[in-house]
């Protein structure tokens, strides 16, 4: 891993692109500022590997089962409105 | 493969052989959030499963998502930009949850659908008003 020192103010370039900018530094929490193409999505890594688990989680389900809990329950959705 | 009239069979995981319009294929450039690597994907109503319904890899079969439309848990569903809802459909990815009991929804990462040059991406929301499980709770 590379590891770099900034302080303050200083940036970051990453490719040609994304820029990354140390906004602030206050009780051990680091404010940053990205700069990145649309196209390249910026995520917390935490929320990323959440949102990985669940696709896996979703991409295996079993119809009968899924098929079962929409029977058996009365799901709370909007379909009355609609 | 029948590719004189357009048409492919998958063996998919959920639903067994189907035959599909290859023009009814959706590209995803980016995957889907931890399968990168999967870019066709197709729609599929199940009438035993509706409203809810699936987003199968055209690539590898054995990979199908239930997803339901935002606006049946939430109509005033935002997720923060502009979109245009005639050629474009939300979806959310959800999960069954405790031993197959509940079923959650990724309202976090929305599933966005361009209708008009078929294409897809999911789309994670940047600001914090939704969460990523979404318990759909039973009525009564």
């Amino acid at each position: 891993m590379l590891v770099l020192s900034r302080k303050i103010g200083e940036e970051i370039k990453i490719g040609n692109l994304i820029t990354v900018t140390i906004l602030g530094y206050d009780r051990g929490v680091v404010r940053l500022g990205i700069q990145a193409p649309r196209d390249i999505q910026v995520h917390r890594k935490e929320i990323y590997d959440k949102i990985v688990t669940l696709n896996k989680i979703s991409s295996q389900t079993e119809v009968d089962k899924f098929k079962n809990v929409v029977n058996k329950n009365n799901l709370n959705l909007n379909i009355k409105k609609k | 493969m029948d590719s004189e009239n357009n048409v492919i069979t998958i063996n998919t995981h959920q639903f067994g052989e189907i035959t599909i319009d290859i023009a009814n294929i959706f590209l995803f450039p980016n995957g889907l959030l931890g399968f990168e690597e999967l870019k066709k994907f197709i729609l599929i109503s199940d009438e035993e499963t509706e409203p809810f319904k699936w987003l199968i890899s055209v690539e590898e079969p054995s990979i199908g998502f239930p997803i339901i439309s935002p606006f049946y848990i939430d109509f005033d569903y935002n997720i923060g930009k502009e979109i245009d809802l005639e050629n474009n459909v939300l979806f959310v990815v959800v999960t069954l949850q405790d031993e197959n009991k509940n079923i959650s929804a990724n309202l976090k990462a929305p599933i966005i659908l361009n209708l008009q040059k078929m294409t897809g991406e999911q789309f994670l929301i940047p600001f914090e008003k939704y969460s990523t499980s979404h318990i759909i709770s039973h009525s009564e």
